[in-house]
């Protein structure tokens, strides 16, 4: 049993021995149950943002000799580790990794690690508006995207994102890994003092900063009393890895990702594959239950359906789901194959169409030339991978603040502990990852200067610039979400005309695309001791006057003439920092 | 644990007994990061970017060795002496950059609230030692150091000509003084009294008086006539363009951004950059050849 003692360490006896950072490393390791190991970084959560941020931290050489870092995870992280399937099967958790995420991962050296053979690039997306049919299409060669065959995004299942975390992770050797652990609870022995964070296997982990890495009900959160707002949609999103067959020779290659906006919920096609892509259907609940409760290929029926048929035989296509199912008499295969034949019958649907689902169950024996529309949807998908169906519940979270003060202090939220977001933008990971990278910036920020990686001052920095581009981008996807499922006809035209009218204008899309990271800008890193500092400095003051300018847009009119002439100083001063560096520079070399 | 008596202290020449009595009444909220303090707390990076700088450029001026940048231990093995450490707050990031520091504070609640934070980290326990006593006391004994930092301090001293002296004459041959303090200026005066303190009340009313600021041209002139007792050399030689050459000074502008609560690092010769919070650098010349 763990007893509260506020006493550090005491066999630590470094003030004989000539000071090292090896010294203080090794002196400060303990073993024993009773008395705390001391961490410089314990992060709890081994999902992908609690293992990016180790890998982060640990790849960068000044913070791997100086800071002890400590993971916590409860599940068994060697099965994620050994994680291996077949190269044709894919885990239904999938994320699309933007450039920037990804370039992220490259500089830690984690993407190395991924299975590259398993991702796949996102070159193309056609998103619609399931009512009016009013269509916006992004393609990474027309926005002119330096190298426009990496694609906008890279489709990447989880799990191997965090198993390629985790061997870099073994790699590099400079993080305990603590798994198999559960916390069991977090306490603080008083004020200005150290979280401890007590695991059920009787350990005890005495943090200087405490990562809550750990999802949605975050126990770190909770000790840091930092209270999150939010709400469920009545929305679930159902998953799955679907088969299909692959693009004819005359089509585009399946990199192109589908979206349609039914007044239900968004529906997306994810390509993984030549033949395989990955479905995200978010549903209102009653309706993603009986899917889920469907056999699987009444449910590859459906999907087909609803990239195609129009919203009022959907309605009518849910209901008789929804019916069967209250009637204990699940529909069956050709029942669905009959009602959808009949609904495309009388919406003149042409067989030859790609329109059709007829090939559904009469394939063509001999690739033919695709009928014009083909690109337009996607293809139709034969089967369901089995076992690959699931659901969970969509829910937008955002916390209060991401640091924890007073009786909480020494604590930061990252990733799903700090904010949960409506997939369909699938943004909920890149958020996380933009997390950790300025995460693990503002730490290497502060040990380089001596100061507290747990400190207020220390993480001040991270709160400025991730709570407002994750609120940004979080707030959006929930405004389009609650924006498509109105049916009114003014706003289906409203609505139509704005994604039709921002289809025309490159620069207003390539402008949309540059937020959702598809252009990767590394931040520089600002411990360049001879003046690198000053300028990053400066871009982070003039980020700063656009934050506080839009978002304080109801004041703006009033305050925008005193912005602008503090902008204006400040741009000043750093147009002399920027030459002033150059100068620098020059001498040096 | 032997700790020179208050009034010992006050009798030194520097001491002023009513500023130390207004930083003991605040001395409980040296480390509340949002509190008094928080703009000293902001300024604490900047302090140490501008120190590190420094060595990595009298290192690459010297030895024509670049000091890796994201190396931690810049400050390794030397002897840095914080006058009027207040809290801690610079003498703790000192020593994480492996200084062997000591902290002094004519205050003895400072002392014992910087003792009592650098215990809560045990990593700091071998490096890093707290004294309550004066600069002027620490001159009687044989130690001087390599470094010699006393940042806000100066424009609380009631003597500061003596106070600069005893402070150069605490460090060896070829080490560095750093200081930072407020410029007298119409500027300052608005931004530390009338809207730190009267108008916002961020800072406790009476922390600071307006005719003890010091001027960087004041503070440059002085180095320009002393000279070390064992040295005849003028601390700074040369003077080009109001400016001291970059090997013997340097003046540095700390510009607040309240939009973000952070402090600048204003390049070298900005224009009106030193008006009001600066840092200032002066090195010691080294031994006669």
């Amino acid at each position: 049993m763990w007893r509260a003692t506020g006493t550090r360490t005491s066999h630590c006896s470094s003030h004989l021995r000539v000071f090292t950072h090896h010294s203080r490393k090794r002196c400060r390791y303990s073993t024993s149950a009773s008395k705390p190991d001391e961490y410089d970084v314990v992060i709890v959560g081994g999902g992908p943002a609690g293992l990016a941020l180790a890998s982060a931290l640990g790849s960068k050489q000044a913070l791997r000799e100086t800071l002890r870092i400590a993971l916590v995870e409860a599940s068994d992280l060697s099965k994620v580790h050994d994680w291996s399937t077949s190269p044709n099967t894919f885990s239904n958790r999938v994320s699309s990794l933007t450039n920037v995420s990804q370039a992220f991962l490259r500089d830690i050296g984690a993407w190395n690690e991924v299975d590259r053979e398993r991702t796949a690039p996102i070159e193309e997306m056609q998103v619609w508006d399931g009512i009016s049919d009013a269509r916006i299409s992004f393609s990474a060669s027309e926005i002119g995207l330096e190298h426009s065959e990496k694609g906008m995004a890279r489709l990447t299942e989880n799990l191997n994102l965090q198993r390629g975390l985790l061997r870099l992770l073994h790699k590099i050797q400079g993080v305990h890994i603590v798994d198999k652990s559960k916390v069991h609870s977090i306490t603080s022995t008083g004020p200005g003092t150290w979280p401890l964070v007590h695991l059920d296997n009787n350990q005890t982990l005495k943090a200087r900063l405490l990562v809550g890495a750990d999802g949605l009900n975050s126990p770190v959160r909770t000790f840091a009393q930092i209270s999150s707002f939010g709400w469920a949609y009545d929305t679930q999103g159902v998953v799955a890895t679907m088969h299909h067959p692959p693009r004819s020779v005359f089509e585009n290659p399946n990199t192109t990702a589908y979206q349609r906006f039914l007044p239900t919920g968004p529906i997306a096609f994810l390509p993984l594959s030549p033949t395989m892509s990955s479905l995200v259907w978010s549903t209102k609940t009653p309706i993603a239950a009986a899917l889920k409760a469907c056999e699987p290929s009444v449910l590859a029926r459906m999907i087909n359906a609803a990239f195609r048929l129009p919203e009022v035989s959907l309605q009518y296509l849910y209901n008789r789901i929804l019916e069967s199912q209250s009637l204990g008499k699940l529909i069956t295969d050709s029942e669905m194959r009959d009602e959808i034949r009949w609904r495309e019958q009388s919406h003149a649907v042409d067989p030859n169409s790609a329109y059709s689902s007829s090939a559904f169950d009469a394939p063509p024996t001999t690739p033919g030339i695709p009928p014009s529309d083909s690109q337009m949807i996607p293809p139709l998908v034969t089967s369901l991978q089995n076992g690959s169906v699931a659901s969970f519940p969509l829910r937008f979270n955002h916390t209060e603040a991401y640091i924890g003060e007073g009786k909480g202090a020494r604590t930061v939220l990252v990733g799903d502990a700090a904010h949960t977001i409506h997939p369909m933008a699938g943004q909920g990971l890149n958020l996380g990852l933009g997390d950790v990278e300025c995460l693990a910036r503002c730490i290497e920020d502060a040990v380089v200067s001596g100061g507290d990686v747990g400190s207020y001052t220390a993480l001040l920095p991270y709160t400025q610039e991730r709570y407002f581009a994750n609120h940004k981008v979080m707030t959006a996807c929930d405004k389009l979400h609650k924006l498509y499922s109105f049916t009114a006809e003014p706003i289906v035209w409203a609505r139509s005309m704005g994604l039709e009218v921002v289809n025309e204008f490159d620069s207003v899309k390539a402008a949309l695309m540059m937020t959702a990271g598809s252009n990767p800008r590394m931040h520089r890193s600002s411990t360049n001791i001879n003046g690198g500092v000053s300028r990053t400095v400066f871009d982070v003051a003039a980020a700063g006057l656009q934050k506080v300018d839009a978002a304080n847009s109801a004041v703006r009119a009033i305050r925008s003439g005193i912005l602008g002439f503090a902008a204006g100083g400040l741009q000043a001063i750093a147009k002399a920092a920027s030459d002033a560096r150059e100068k620098d520079a020059n001498k040096m070399d | 644990m032997t700790m020179v008596p208050s009034r010992v202290l006050l009798g030194s020449s520097t001491v002023n007994a009513s500023e130390i009595a207004h930083f003991s009444r605040l001395s409980a909220q040296w480390w509340d990061e949002r509190g008094e303090f928080s703009f000293l707390h902001s300024m604490n990076p900047i302090r140490m970017q501008f120190i590190r700088q420094k060595f990595a450029e009298t290192t690459l001026d010297e030895s024509e060795t670049k000091i890796d940048s994201t190396k931690t231990g810049v400050l390794m093995g030397l002897d840095v002496l914080d006058v009027g450490c207040g809290g801690g707050l610079l003498s703790e990031s000192l020593a994480r950059l492996g200084a062997r520091v000591l902290g002094i504070d004519a205050s003895e609640s400072n002392i014992a609230i910087a003792k009592h934070h650098a215990s809560l980290d045990s990593t700091l326990n071998s490096n890093l030692s707290y004294k309550h006593t004066s600069a002027e006391v620490l001159l009687n004994r044989p130690k001087r150091f390599d470094v010699v930092c006393s940042m806000e301090v100066l424009e609380h001293v009631d003597n500061p000509t003596a106070f600069l002296s005893t402070c150069a004459e605490l460090i060896k041959p070829s080490g560095h003084l750093f200081l930072s303090t407020i410029s007298r200026t119409p500027l300052a005066y608005l931004l530390t009294i009338f809207l730190a303190e009267k108008a916002l009340r961020k800072v406790t009313e009476g922390t600071h008086t307006y005719s003890k600021y010091i001027k960087p041209s004041e503070l440059i002139e002085y180095f320009r006539e002393y000279r070390s007792l064992d040295n005849s050399r003028p601390w700074i030689s040369r003077i080009s363009g109001d400016l001291p050459t970059r090997t013997e000074a340097e003046v540095r502008g700390l510009v607040y951004n309240p939009l973000q609560s952070n402090w600048i690092l204003a390049p070298r010769g900005a224009w009106g950059a030193t008006d009001c919070n600066y840092l200032f650098w002066v090195r010691k010349p080294g031994p006669v050849q």
